[in-house]
Order: structure tokens, then sequence, then C-alpha cells
């Protein structure tokens, strides 16, 4: 040992396993489930399409700091996962119908405008599966708003789902051109399984969601408290909307991409508060948002919220900071 | 005899404790080494000057530096020997202070102070300035100033909690020396004037509870196992609620605390007449072959206690003096023991982390688990950028440096570093008046 050299650094000498890497493939597997669950009901054509975004993003990744001058060998030692969250989500978020070019662009759009240009992981100022679905959806409207797949396993908790494929958009849609009070004939299971439904990947299936939230909850990478509020707040404001009518909540908790949007996406670590009351309002305002604009404009509105929350997170965090243990009431006094 | 729970403090953390390699491993004294190489800033505050010469012989407690100033302590001899250099030294921790080297000569003679006749204040408070004695938990405070408080003070606190992982020595010393403790507690309590005696430990030292649950005149507190429950100021406001405002010292709520070796060291010094001379020690971690607890004398060689502690084991990638939490990591084994050492850890790379840091991805970790409730990111942005006047606004100068921000950081970031480094340039900057 004498002759070994000893490794020098600041304290702490003892350090947490978790690293931003396993903390991203957590985040991987908990996804997993509604993947699996999107390829089942929707077929090999959503597992084409969860796999070229996940491919594009990687591959957009490595691309961008190659041409940076960024040798091979030392991007595949850093790589952390992210991209492949990136990708995972975004595919999650497309219909089974889109063509291969809108996962593939998206993706590319995801990582190179939003994640790379603002100097990569943590650096993004908004979310970049979000922002990417935001964008294929304004370049491709008519192709990802129509022409749905229909999932292969039917409606099991009865009732009639009023979706046409070819021009009706997701049950969201239905539910809320629907006049106030009158409900589609859907049942709530069937929304909870995304049996019979129509919409996104990996977005109808919320069993499978939530098993990977609860997954990640248990492994400390999110706080479940505030999804839940988050949905919490938008369920309650429906109701209100609604004349309080209770019968809303449910489903306008369990319809379109607000379990998928609320615990995954709304709780990116880059795009939130950093502090306990910070978050809380973060939540309760994306919420509020969600389902105010919901009722507005009668379509889904769950990326554009976030993304919006996303925007008005450094606001947040300017004004909501922490106060020291022991701060002073008064004007606070430092040092000697 | 009073026993009762600790208040609940939500914020820290939880670090695995590995403290069963030497729960269990009974105080050894080690023989006195060939050399010794005593330090003279074993202290915080002015070095102490040489008052030997080379060539002197010396005895075991004889005066060889002397404290010079009010916040500075005295150095006394560990052997009886000759003085063969007094020379500047870089040791391992990267700084280089003066050392008196003394060769042992295999005598046995002792100094010790007169027999104290009157138990007074200020015979007490006097005493344990001459025998050198500082806060042995690593502050390294003089210990006779802080029993001199310019504002009257009613509660005594001693630190039990020792939160830092590995380190059992104060846990060994409470359990195997309770009554040196308590003779020490009393001594400091009289000194100050105090009756109200606390005692902090944490729950996962039940025999060291149970140890000090017969003194009628001591309130033990239980402290839940978090870290860092040994913090001054969460310490204080566990036992007694008292919160320390920032900036303030724990005299500003009334109270003092004192540390555990520090205790028994003022036992020495006043029952037995003895000058601090000796220190206990942890030695520990994976990579040392027999994990023990120490007791050695000051300035015995780092190399030496390697020796005795059955050498150390192929792959030891660090090598701290202290805790893992807030200890200082070596550079070389070229270190010899002082007042404020608490531990030797000879860490494995399994055991420590080497991993580089990677972006900062906002998690919020840092902010969460900060028991002083900072935010420990934006300090550290602000301090990459040179913006200290920012990092000051988020409030830097009240970083205890505990590492529960660094701890918990998935991307590795150096946190406490950073934080450190914006300290620094804010003292400097009040320094030169800006």
């Amino acid at each position: 040992m004498a002759n070994s050299i000893l490794a020098y650094s600041s304290s702490p000498h003892v350090k947490n396993p978790k690293t931003t890497k396993s903390i991203m493939i957590d985040v991987c597997i908990a996804l997993l489930p509604a993947c699996v669950m999107g390829v089942v009901y929707f077929g090999l054509k959503a597992l084409l399409i969860l796999v070229l975004a996940v491919l594009s993003a990687v591959a957009s990744e490595f691309i961008y700091q190659l041409i940076c001058g960024k040798k091979f060998n030392q991007i595949t030692k850093d790589f952390d996962f992210s991209s492949c969250v990136t990708g995972l989500l975004l595919g999650m978020v497309l219909g089974a119908q889109s063509p291969w070019y809108v996962p593939v662009l998206g993706s590319a759009f995801a990582i190179i405008v939003v994640k790379m240009l603002f100097g990569g992981t943590g650096k993004n100022l908004v979310n970049p599966a979000i922002t990417g679905r935001i964008f294929v959806f304004m370049s491709f409207t008519a192709i990802l708003t129509s022409g749905w797949v229909l999932p292969k396993i039917g409606l099991i908790g009865g009732g009639n789902a009023m979706v046409n494929p070819e021009t009706g958009a997701t049950i969201l849609t239905n539910t809320f051109d629907a006049e106030y009070g009158h409900l589609l004939s859907v049942s709530n299971l069937d929304l909870f399984l995304g049996t019979g439904i129509v919409g996104c990947i990996g977005e109808t299936c919320k069993l499978a969601l939530l098993v990977g939230a609860i997954y990640l909850a248990i492994k400390g990478v999110i706080n479940i408290i505030y999804p839940l509020i988050y949905v919490a707040v938008c369920g309650l404001t429906s109701v209100a909307l609604a004349g309080f009518d209770f019968s809303w909540f449910l489903p306008s908790i369990l319809s379109g991409g607000l379990i998928l949007g609320a615990f995954f996406m709304a709780t990116d670590y880059v795009t939130t508060p950093n502090t306990t009351l910070g978050n809380v309002i973060y939540f309760i305002l994306l919420g509020l948002l969600t389902a105010g604009l919901r009722f507005a404009t009668k379509i889904e509105v769950v990326s554009f919220v976030i993304l919006l929350g996303n925007l008005v997170v450094p606001l947040i965090d300017k004004f909501i900071i922490n106060k020291p243990f022991g701060a002073l009431k008064k004007a606070k006094k430092k040092g000697a | 005899m009073s026993l009762r729970k600790g208040k609940n403090y939500p914020y820290g953390i939880h670090v695995p404790d590995k403290k069963a390699l030497t729960a269990n491993a009974v105080i050894e004294k080690m023989p006195a080494p060939k050399k010794v190489y005593l330090s003279m800033s074993q202290h915080i505050g002015a070095p102490a000057i040489p008052v030997v010469n080379v060539g002197d012989k010396v005895n075991k407690r004889q005066l060889i530096g002397e404290a010079s100033g009010a916040i500075s302590a005295n150095v006394y001899s560990s052997i009886c020997g000759t003085v063969t250099a007094i020379e500047d030294i870089v040791t391992g921790n990267g700084q280089k202070m003066k050392y008196v080297v003394i060769e042992n000569d295999g005598r046995t003679d002792e100094i010790f102070f007169d027999q104290i006749k009157d138990f007074e204040p200020d015979t007490i408070i006097e005493r344990i300035r001459l025998a050198g004695i500082v806060g042995l938990g690593g502050a390294g405070f003089p210990t006779a100033v802080k029993l001199k408080p310019a504002t009257k003070l009613n509660a005594l606190i001693i630190n039990g909690a020792e939160c830092e992982p590995y380190l059992t020595c104060d846990y060994r010393l409470m359990i195997e020396n309770t009554e040196d403790i308590y003779r020490g507690i009393k001594y400091a309590a009289r000194a100050l004037g105090i009756n109200r005696i606390i005692i902090g430990i944490e729950a996962n030292k039940p025999n060291a509870i149970k140890a000090f649950e017969k003194y009628p005149d001591l309130e033990v507190v239980v402290l839940k196992k978090q870290y860092p429950m040994g913090s001054e100021k969460h310490l204080i406001y566990c036992t007694t609620g008292r919160k320390v405002p920032c900036g303030k010292m724990p005299f500003d709520v009334g109270v003092c605390v004192q540390n555990i070796k520090t205790m028994i060291a003022v036992k020495h010094a006043i029952e037995d007449n003895k000058a601090l001379s000796s220190t206990v020690l942890t030695v520990s971690g994976e990579g040392i072959n027999t994990p023990k607890n120490l007791r050695v004398q000051l300035g015995t060689p780092l190399e030496d206690i390697i020796a005795y502690c059955g050498g150390a084991k192929e792959g030891v990638t660090k090598v701290i003096a202290g805790g893992p939490m807030m200890g200082k990591g070596l550079i070389s084994l070229t270190s010899y023991t002082r007042k404020t050492d608490s531990g030797f850890l000879f860490l494995t790379e399994g055991e420590t982390s080497l991993k580089s840091s990677t972006n900062c991805i906002n998690c919020g970790m840092c902010a969460k688990n900060c028991p002083m409730r900072l935010m420990p990111m934006y300090i550290e942005s602000f301090a990459i950028a040179g913006d200290y006047l920012g990092a000051e606004k988020y409030g830097a100068m009240n970083c205890i440096e505990c590492g529960s921000c660094a701890y918990n950081c998935p991307a590795k970031r150096s946190l406490v570093q950073s934080i450190q480094s914006a300290k620094f340039h804010i003292k400097e900057m009040k320094k030169n008046g800006k």
C-alpha cells in the first residue's frame, strides 16, 4: 500500500450509490409496463414506433456529441440513459398509426434542439419529450389526430365507445364535446385499463402507468405526492367546472394523457422547482390549467400545460427559496 | 436519571453507519512510538511557540509549546526523549506546520501538575487552559475560552451523538470510562455555574444510554439516528428546542456544547493533574487488517498506527483523517496524531466514491436534505461563476459543511468543495472591506 497513490477529494468520502444513470434506468424500467400494454393493445406497429423513437433519440445524442468533437469512447462512458427516457416517452405519446418518420423526427428534435443545444442533460429549460411531441403534433396534425388504431381488446366494462377511428380523436375529446353533465357511456374500468379505448401507445393503460409510478416512488426517484396533487386538483377542478357533478371526477383524470403526464413528465427533475413549496405550487398550477384549458378548448392539453408550467419554474425558483435553519425573522444578518 | 426522547428534526440524511467494524473493540493502549511529531497547531487559533531546543531532554507531559495568545493552546510532550528537530513539515492533509520531533529514549518519567486546592470556577478554568485542552470533537477550540462565556448560560450539553459513520471512539469511551466523563462534566458545569446538564446520545448506542442513566443529575436525551445529529446547532435544537440564529453561537441561546473526549481530558487535568498528551482514535475501514479503537500518544505517526493494526490491505484507495462525511482526505501517509483527530479510515474503492461529476439535473435532493435548509445547487453555481455575493445571498456562510448534499447528489457534484470555496472568498471580501 505504501507505494500506491491515494485518491484525494473533498469530503464527503462516502456517497449514495444512486447516480443520474441509475435514476434514468429506473425511469425506463418504470415505463416498461405501459409500453408492454401499448404493444399488447395496438400490435407490433406500436413496438416499432417505440423502438424507432428510442433509437433516434440515442443516435441523435451520439451524433451531436461526435460533431462537437467528443470521443466515441467518452460518449459511451458518459451515456446516462436520459435520451432513452426521452425517446420512450415520445414514442408513448404517439398513436400507433404514426408513420415511421414521426418518432424519428420527434426524438431528433427533442434531443438536439431541446436538450443538447442548451447544454445536455440537466440544462434543458423544458421537457424534451413533451416539446418533441408538440413539435410533431404541430407539424403532422392531420396524420396524428385521425386514423387511430383500434385496440385489440374491446370494451370489457359495458357501454358504448363512441369513437370513430377515422375522424374521432381520443375518448377525451368525445367526453368534453358532449354537453355538460352528459357523459359518454364508457365505464371507468375501461378508461383505467385502456381496453377498447383508442389513444396513444403508452397512455391508455392507466394501471400499467401507476404500477411504474409506484416503482419509482418506492425507489425514491419521485415523490408520489406531487403528481397526486396534480391529478387531484385537475379532477376536482373538472368537477367544479361541470357544476359540482362528481361523476366527472374519474373520467377527467382517467382520460387523455393526464396520468402519464403527471407521473412521468411533470415530475422530470430538470424542469420542476427545487423546493417543497415550489413543487406544490407548480403541481397545483398544472392541475388548474389542465382542467381549465380542457374545458375551454375541448382538446387534450396536458402536454401544452406541462410545457407552460416548465417555463414558469424558473420564476417559482426565483421567489421561493428555503429559509436557512435559524434565519432571523427580520432582515437576515450574516457573519461578522 | 431522567431519560427522554429528543425533538424531531425533519431535515437530515441516513448514512449506513458501518460502526459494527469497531463497536465492540475495547480501547487498546498503543505502546509509545519510537518517535513522535508534535504539531504546534493542534487547535483553532494561533500556533503554540516551541519552548524547547534541539538536543533538549524532555520528560513525558513536559511543556514543549506555549500558547501564544488568547485563542491558542499549550502542547506537551507525549513521551520521554530527546528533541531531535523543530521543523516545518507538509503533512498528508496538505498543510505545512511547525513540528517538534522527539525521539523516545525509553524512560518513563512523567511530570504532573500540583494538586488543585480549591475547586472554584476560575481555578478549574485555569487548569484546563494550562493542560492544553481543546475541543476534541474536531474543531479544536480552546476549552478554557469556551468555559468563560460573555453571557450567563443555563445548560451544558454533552455531545454523545457521534453521528459520523465508522467512528466508535466516543461510544467506547461512554461505556468504558463513564465515570471519568461524568466527573469531567461536573467540573465543566461547575466552571460554568450551570446546574442543568444534558447529554445527547443517538438511539443506535443503547449501551451508552444505559451507562449514563444511573446519574440522577444528568438529563439523557435519546436522539434519532440521523446525520448530522452531532452538529452543534442540531444537537441544541433536538435536546432543548432552541434554535441558534444564523451567524450566532451556542452561547447566544444560553448553552455550551462539549465533547465526550474533552470531558475526560478535563477530569484527568483536574483530578489526576495530567496535561493532555494522548487521545482515543478509531482506526477502521475495509482497508485495514484489524480495525481497532486505540489510545495513542499525541504525535504518533500514522504509519506506526497502521503497523499496530496489522497493516493496510491492498486496494486502499482513500485514507481519511476523521469521519467519512466531514474528515479530511490524506494525500500521503505522512501524518501525525493531533489532539483533534477522532479516527483514521482506510477505505477501499467499494466503500468510497470516486465517480466524476456530471451535469446537475436539478433534482433538488441537496436542498431537500440540507440540515441548514440551504440550497446548495445555487450556491454551487454561484461559486463556480465567481459570484460570491450571490452565494452569500443564498446563505453560503450558514453552511456547516456536513456533506449531506453531496452524499445524496446523483450527479456526484462536489457541492461541499464549491461551498467551501465560496465561504473562503466571502471571508476574503469581508476582510478587504468590500
